[in-house]
């Protein structure tokens, strides 16, 4: 819906994970749905006002993705070609609906604070993406150990947004309050607004965070390099 | 998609039509068992979470109720008894204390706020034909300026014995301005949303309290 | 319509008008003195401190920026003075000072220097910093204190000095100590909104009213404005355009409804409509270029406001109508750029 990006398999804007890796850690952290391939965004600025309400979400989310590529992994060699994108949005869809139910069973608060965005998961591209790019070509327990890490790194995300949020703007880290009851709350961080300046302080310390990282790598590589022909190095200084 | 697709003359695509069908239309079946699983198996703790919302409501605005029948109102203004918790439209809840004895009736009222739709519930008691306690169940009022119709303990004792009857409106007036048992001091400095709750109460309590007051006999004796 | 300016604009020998970013900046500043002044006279040292305190993090913030990102510091053309004394003079005069440096912060951070400095800035800055204000602290900022207070120049309001990041006491206490006679904390748009008391067109034409620090006195603001127009400083379209389309606006409320709506003379005067004409919508960097493009940005603005003050929820409209306007400039240059020599028959040709 609101995503910006409704076709998956061309929407992630980091390069493909690389082979070999743990699908688990994959998701949680290399390819964070959020903070690396910037996907559901929707969600990521609409509920993250409270961390009760990114977490619930995020932990929503992660059940949808685990079940469905579960689901779609296990179907993926029966499903003929043609129909497999209404396949997968038929058992993604199944999979809201009972996120849906357990959510109101678990608290009708949560619930209504959540709102539309329960149902919304359906729209949020990650999921797709993980059906499509992950689970219809990979084993079933990847596929699950894939859609936790996915989910949970969305839901890690959505709690480093949430808890920004909750505790500049309301003085409170899960309802309990931080600073005493002087403290002046800045109002700005539980507004939209406020959803888009803690994203982007966010984006900003990963990316800033990962830079440094591949420098180093870089640095490490070039001096691994000028230590192996050593010998011929000195000979060309001299 | 991008997947090629067998021309349409050619012979197998009978077949395959067949077990595309075919295979929708398990994982369809398979779905809707699955739906149908988790619908019943969290029906009944999703209702019960329900009550203990409304109890613990009607509780706080009606102290000491142990009991309450939901009535549900009519388009002609007839009552009737309302099993089902989450069935919606016009409605309200008769509140009774151990013994039996009717205290007053919880009713719910929602209004456009300074954001967005404010939601809320109030105790009213037909008898006195007055507003006996208002609590906020749902608003995205500015935080900490408009929300404080929610929390702010002076504007809530507004709401302790508010004139009902129908000879006059409720009215917001000026913050330290209220004179008259009918009108409501607004919060200084969040007007618009104090102002929305007054409007959202008279248009509510004008509406509501006739159809109390002409089925009292029966509210009384929670039939 | 004006051909004959849009020429003077766009045809190829361009004529250097003799007067450098900086000295225009400088001006702007002088003009913005006497503002300050009569700031500090009627609401006394807290109004004082809150400009120090604006243009020093201000001046701060860029310079600090400069330096961390290699280039020559740009404190030196002035322009972030003049966004920190209007950032202070939008804000009330007893705004806590830890709030005044967050706004300058994020005025000169986010809001010039993130774009590339002055030049690049696609909103006027001092009314970023404010409009996070707004959003982040709504209590604090409609917090005013009446004009002429007593001991003003000798105490400060007391939330002048909240401690960083905790709450500002409530003022009631402290207004009702020392104010004189009628001057109450709210303000006119406030009082005219929620209670229907209109106030004098002379009172707000002097300013001896409760307001942001700098916005009171019309009469002031005009003549300050009236010295950079005639020394070809600013252009004179922009809030001549803006206060005809407020004045227009709410002479259209009121006429429809003489009861509810105030008439224009009010509508001009009361709030920050004249500063926000004068000084903020008349930034060179975030308005359009055309002539006609002026005169279509500055009516809209004026519009905007009344409509945001008589339908909206907030008593006081100026600032999003200009930064609104601010976002529609380039689109409003594109609209009305001045059709070149021959073009059409080129396009006709293709």
């Amino acid at each position: 819906m609101s995503d910006p990006q409704p076709i998956p398999s061309c929407c992630g804007t980091a390069p493909p994970a690389p082979g070999g890796s743990n699908p688990f850690v994959n998701g949680l952290w290399k390819q964070n749905p959020v903070f690396v391939q910037v996907l559901g965004m929707c969600p990521t600025l609409a509920i993250t006002n409270s961390v009760r309400n990114a977490l619930a979400m995020g932990l929503a989310t992660t059940f949808v993705l685990a079940s469905s590529n579960t689901l779609i992994s296990m179907v993926r060699k029966l499903v003929p070609k043609q129909v497999r994108i209404a396949t997968y949005i038929a058992i993604i869809a199944t999979s809201v609906t009972v996120v849906d139910y357990l959510v109101k069973a678990a608290s009708i608060s949560v619930y209504k604070a959540l709102g539309p965005f329960i149902p919304l998961i359906v729209a949020n591209c990650i999921i797709l993406e993980r059906a499509e790019g992950f689970a219809s070509k990979k084993p079933v327990f990847a596929s699950l150990l894939d859609g936790l890490g996915m989910g949970l790194g969305f839901a890690f995300a959505l709690t480093c947004l949430g808890s920004v949020r909750e505790i500049l703007g309301a003085g409170t880290f899960l309802g309990v309050p931080l600073f005493g009851s002087h403290f002046e709350p800045w109002v700005l961080f539980l507004l939209p607004p406020g959803g888009f300046i803690s994203l982007a302080l966010w984006l900003v310390t990963f990316t800033t965070f990962r830079q440094i990282k591949a420098r180093r790598a870089a640095r490490a590589a070039a001096a691994a390099a000028e230590t192996v022909p050593a010998g011929q190095l000195v000979e060309v200084r001299s | 998609m991008s997947t090629p697709v067998p021309p349409a003359h050619a012979q197998p695509s009978m077949a395959n039509a067949i077990r595309m069908i075919r295979v929708l239309g398990v994982v369809s079946l398979l779905c809707g068992v699955f739906i149908a699983g988790a619908h019943v198996t969290t029906l009944e703790r999703i209702r019960h979470n329900h009550e203990v919302i409304l109890r613990s409501s009607v509780a706080e605005l009606l102290p000491g109720a142990t009991r309450e029948v939901i009535y549900g109102v009519e388009p002609s203004g007839e009552l009737t008894i309302l099993s089902d918790i989450e069935e919606g439209g016009s409605r309200f809840f008769a509140g009774y204390d151990a013994s039996g004895k009717f205290l007053g009736v919880v009713v719910e009222a929602s209004g456009r706020g300074y954001a967005d739709v404010i939601s809320a519930m109030y105790s009213y008691s037909p008898e006195k034909r007055e507003i006996t306690g208002f609590k906020v169940v749902d608003m995205k009022e500015t935080p900490g300026l408009g929300s404080r119709i929610g929390t702010d303990p002076d504007f809530l004792a507004n709401f302790k014995a508010l004139d009902a009857s129908l000879g006059h409106p409720i009215t917001t007036v000026k913050h330290g301005t209220k004179k008259n048992p009918w009108e409501i001091d607004a919060i200084s400095g969040a007007t618009i949303s104090s102002r929305a709750v007054g409007r959202m109460l008279e248009a509510s309590a004008s509406k509501m309290a006739p159809v109390i007051a002409r089925n009292l006999n029966r509210i009384e004796q929670g039939n | 319509m004006s051909t004959a300016a849009v020429i003077e604009l766009r045809t190829a020998p361009h004529l250097h008008s003799g007067l450098s970013v900086e000295e225009i900046m400088r001006n702007v500043v002088y003009a913005l003195l006497p503002l300050c002044a009569y700031s500090v006279w009627l609401f006394g040292l807290s109004a004082l401190l809150s400009m120090v305190t604006a243009v020093a993090a201000c001046v701060l913030t860029e310079h600090l920026i400069c330096v961390a990102s290699k280039r020559p510091t740009t404190i030196g053309d002035w322009s972030v003075v003049i966004t920190g004394l209007l950032l202070a003079l939008t804000l009330p005069p007893g705004f806590p000072l830890w709030m005044v440096v967050l706004g300058s912060f994020i005025a000169v951070g986010p809001a010039k220097m993130l774009f590339g400095g002055l030049g690049f800035n696609a909103f006027n800055p001092a009314l970023v910093g404010r409009a996070f204000l707004q959003a982040a602290f709504p209590v604090a900022i409609t917090s005013y204190t009446p004009a002429l207070a007593l001991h003003r120049f000798t105490s400060f309001i007391p939330s002048t000095f909240a401690i960083p990041l905790l709450k500002a006491e409530p003022l009631t206490a402290w207004i009702a100590q020392v104010r004189v006679d009628a001057f109450s904390g709210a303000t006119p748009l406030v009082m005219q909104k929620f209670d229907h008391v209109t106030t004098d067109t002379w009172t707000l034409f002097l300013g001896t009213r409760a307001g942001s620090a700098g916005e009171t006195s019309a009469l002031l603001i005009a003549l300050c404005g009236a010295y950079l127009v005639l020394r070809r400083m600013m252009d004179w379209r922009i809030p001549v355009a803006m206060l005809l389309g407020a004045a227009l606006t709410g002479m259209a409320y009121h006429l429809a409804s003489p009861a509810l709506y105030p008439g224009p003379g009010f509508v001009l005067f009361s709030g920050g409509l004249m500063l926000g004409a004068t000084f903020m919508a008349t930034d060179p960097v975030a308005s359009p270029t055309t002539p006609l493009g002026l005169w279509i940005y500055g009516l809209l603005m004026g519009l905007i406001t009344v409509v945001i003050r008589f339908q909206g929820g907030l008593a006081e409209g100026v600032m999003y109508a200009i930064l609104l306007g601010n976002a529609l400039s380039p689109l409003i240059d594109r609209l009305t750029q001045p059709r070149i020599y021959g073009a059409q028959a080129k396009e006709a040709a293709r």
